[in-house]
């Protein structure tokens, strides 16, 4: 505070203001603030009652206080120093600093020494005024050092801090600004902000910035800087208009933020979302989006081709360019899911019908729709894939006709559908088995088929189960079956196979059974029916053969003609035998051959030879009876009379101009010499018209030297074809 | 004499052609018989070398005295007008077909015993 002491030893009038202006005095005494008055000796001619005060003495005491002594020890030095050459300059001057109040507590005062003068204008000493300062310049204290700390924050911040005037020429950056910038400070500080800005990014940066210096809007955003080296960084930048205390603005402080990082990974995302967008379109499913205000929105370019609409520049379609290409039959139903979906988010998967555009050809769709919150509960889109599914449709119909076709065959066939597995367990029967067996069908399906056969029967069934499984095919029987039904037994034929996977691995046993039962049965009497008509043309031979016997036994009828007439009935009976075995069916030819010849001709004496032929059985009778005459006439007078001659039948079909024919020959060879007969007897005659009557042809015999030969030619029997 | 032979035929005729066959033969004949009751009877007592069994008389089979026969050790021979489709059950046995023929008995009942 105080200065120097003034020495009170002048009396003249320097000394007369405070001692004689009773005016001055009360002012000074009563001043809030310490007033000395000092003399050119430095001596202290008045203190007022505060200077008192604040020493902790009395007023005739302060005058002579050594105010050195309650110097604060940082600022004693300085203080003294400066108070000594403002005294020795005999001009204004002000000090400042800490001194020690009667209370102990340090105050910082602020003391101002104004030079007084004596009547005559020479300098008299100095007026003093010392005010207490301590709030004052504890407050700047601390707001130095917050301004100090803010410092250190802005220069070492990770954002980037910089200031602009109204023009937008830089006027403090800090180092990060700098850095981020890539401008050093210097060069900063001398340009504007504008300058440095990616031109394309001007034209919205300038109406922000202005319009905050004229209404005051704060603003952020992201744009580009270009640094000196031509690079570009991406900033987002808040700006807040700085004022100054009359409000008017000042320029505007900014916190600068690098994001080309996130710049550069918002556009790999976007890639990457491309990617998942090619990715979706190239699997042939079309997006769109909708903006639910206006109803319109972009659809994918695959979009306008799935409808057979024309690709639009601008890629948007509209809620109505849809619906439009719906089927009549279907828009309804698709109009009301997606509002559902517009107005209360319900997501949807709705399959529908379009007839396309271009074409108006008629196409299923399958489209998935969800409303989502871009933004805010404000910003509602709707979002959607659609995909061509016509093809699965027409495979589904397909399959649905299908399976109903075969559904219908299993349900109504008249045949018995049964399915097993491969241990023959029952996985499945139709109706008509159930009908059949007379089980309901859950007593059926779950059993094994042994418990529905006949004892014995599977056994069979089995066997050819394991002949499937080792080579596949079909296999057909006829297995008895138990029933629950009337009527007893059932006799079925069955056609079964295997029921393979996608593999080929069997799974299974599909088999179809058809009732054989009643064909069976009538088979059976069928078989009754010819074996009891065999029974008797046979009983009726051998009557025919004892009658005779007994009429030849008289004395006087040849034994050779008993013999012939034996021999016949035998050959019949023989014949008839062939037919009984063939049930009266069509006979093979061969076979006629070798059962006549064989009761006379053992060995290979004879040979028999020929193409594969069927006989009506009327036909195979009459060649057989043929064939023992010339048997007979063999053995007595031919081939077979001696030991070597040989026997050879032959035939064949051929084709002449009369058609189809068949051309056998008896051939005999080595037997005796053969002599014509003079008259023709019954075989003979029998041979030439009996065979050739039945077979509507010719038949020759010739008496030949060698051996006798029997050729027949005649149209080929109408079975043998 | 020579063998004596039981015969069951149901058609005398055929029977009588049979008998005229089997004395050329030289055996003696027993019966005929043409009934299965009255065949089953004789049967049980006859004193034969071996026995001609029609398969069927008049619409029963012969089967009963065949078991009959066997039992007591008599070889038999079947004859049927069936030809080769006669059923003759688990026992191989000779079997003729009708009408006879000289030849074809001869053999089967050789195939028996000895003329």
């Amino acid at each position: 505070m105080m200065a120097e002491p003034i020495e009170n030893a002048d009396s003249t009038a320097p000394s007369d203001i405070p001692n004689g202006g009773d005016e001055f005095r009360m002012i000074a005494e009563s001043a809030p603030v310490a007033v000395w008055v000092t003399g050119l000796d430095g001596k202290r001619s008045f203190v007022n009652r505060v200077y008192a005060e604040f020493l902790g003495v009395d007023q005739e005491s302060a005058r002579d206080f050594n105010w050195r002594s309650i110097l604060h020890p940082d600022d004693s030095a300085r203080i003294i120093a400066e108070a000594q050459a403002g005294k020795a300059a005999l001009k204004p001057f002000t000090l400042e600093g800490r001194y020690r109040r009667a209370d102990g507590e340090w105050r910082w005062l602020k003391s101002t020494l104004q030079p007084r003068r004596d009547g005559d204008g020479n300098p008299a000493g100095f007026f003093g005024v010392a005010h207490d300062v301590t709030e004052t310049k504890l407050a700047e204290l601390a707001l130095r050092e917050r301004e100090a700390q803010l410092l250190v924050f802005v220069n070492q911040g990770t954002a980037g801090f910089s200031q602009v005037d109204i023009s937008g020429r830089f006027t403090m950056v800090n180092d990060r600004f700098c850095e981020i910038s890539g401008w050093p400070r210097e060069e900063l500080l001398g340009r504007s902000m504008q300058s440095i800005t990616h031109p394309n990014d001007l034209g919205r940066n300038i109406p922000l910035f202005e319009r905050m210096m004229r209404d005051g809007t704060p603003y952020s955003h992201e744009k580009r800087y270009v640094r000196p080296d031509g690079t570009l960084v991406w900033v987002n930048n808040s700006v807040a208009l700085i004022r100054d205390d009359e409000g008017k603005p000042l320029g505007s402080s900014c916190v600068t933020l690098d994001v080309t990082r996130r710049r550069e990974d918002e556009a790999a995302l976007r890639k990457s979302e491309e990617s998942i967008r090619l990715a979706v379109e190239s699997a042939g499913m079309a997006t769109w989006e909708l903006d639910l205000d206006t109803m319109e929105g972009v659809w994918s370019l695959n979009r306008f081709d799935l409808l057979g609409l024309p690709r639009r520049a601008d890629g948007r379609g509209s809620i109505n360019d849809w619906l439009a290409l719906i089927h009549p039959d279907d828009v309804e139903q698709v109009r009301e899911t997606a509002y559902a979906c517009f107005d209360r988010g319900t997501p949807f998967m709705i399959e529908y019908r379009i007839l396309r555009a271009d074409t108006g050809e008629e196409r299923w769709l399958q489209s998935h729709g969800d409303r989502i919150m871009a933004g805010d509960e404000n910003d509602l889109r709707f979002v959607a894939v659609s995909f061509d599914i016509t093809e699965r449709k027409r495979n589904e119909e397909e399959l649905r006709t299908s399976e109903t076709r075969f559904r219908t065959i299993f349900e109504e066939a008249n045949d018995y559908i049964i399915t097993a597995d491969l241990d023959t367990r029952i996985t499945s029967v139709n109706p008509s088995v159930v009908a059949a067996l007379g089980y309901p069908e859950d007593a059926l399906v779950g059993r094994s088929i042994s418990e529905f056969l006949a004892p014995g029967q599977m056994e069979v069934v089995e066997r050819l189960r394991d002949h499937k499984l080792e080579h596949g095919g079909t296999t057909r029987f006829s297995v008895r079956m138990r029933t629950h039904a009337a009527g007893g037994d059932l006799i079925w034929e069955i056609n079964s196979r295997l029921t393979l996977d996608a593999l080929g691995r069997p799974t299974g046993i599909h088999a179809i059974a058809r009732d054989v039962t009643e064909s069976k049965r009538f088979e059976m009497h069928q078989r009754l029916l010819i074996d009891e008509l065999n029974h008797r043309v046979k009983n009726t031979l051998a009557i025919v053969q004892g009658i005779a016997q007994q009429t030849f036994r008289n004395p006087g009828i040849a034994m050779e003609a008993r013999k012939a007439f034996e021999g016949r009935i035998a050959a019949l009976s023989e014949a008839h035998n062939l037919l009984t075995r063939e049930l009266w069916a069509p006979v093979p030819i061969h076979q006629v051959m070798a059962d006549a010849i064989a009761p006379h001709c053992g060995g290979d004496r004879c040979h028999i030879e020929g193409c594969d032929l069927t006989l009506e059985p009327k036909t195979a009778i009459s060649l057989a009876l043929a064939i023992h005459e010339l048997a007979t006439n063999a053995v007595k007078h031919g081939a077979l009379s001696n030991e070597a001659g040989r026997i050879s039948i032959t035939w064949q079909k051929t084709e002449d101009e009369k058609g189809k024919r068949l051309k056998l020959a008896w051939v005999e060879s080595d037997g005796p010499p053969v002599s014509v007969p003079k008259r023709r007897g019954f075989g003979t005659r029998m041979i030439e018209r009996g065979l050739a009557a039945e077979l509507g042809g010719s038949v020759c015999i010739e008496f030949a030297a060698g051996g006798l030969r029997c050729e027949v030619d005649a149209p080929l029997p109408e079975t043998a074809e | 004499m020579g063998r004596k032979i039981f015969i069951v035929e149901d058609e005398p005729v055929v029977a009588m052609c049979l008998e005229d066959i089997l004395l050329d033969f030289g055996c003696s004949i027993i019966g005929p018989v043409g009934r299965l009751s009255e065949g089953l009877v004789i049967a049980e007592a006859v004193e034969a070398d071996a026995a001609i069994l029609d398969v069927n008389l008049g619409g029963e089979r012969s089967d009963a005295i065949a078991s009959v026969l066997r039992a007591r050790g008599i070889p038999y021979i079947l004859a049927t007008g069936y030809g080769a489709t006669a059923n003759t059950g688990e026992h191989i046995v000779p079997l003729v077909s009708k009408p006879y023929c000289e030849e074809q008995l001869r053999s089967a009942l050789e195939s028996v015993i000895a003329l």
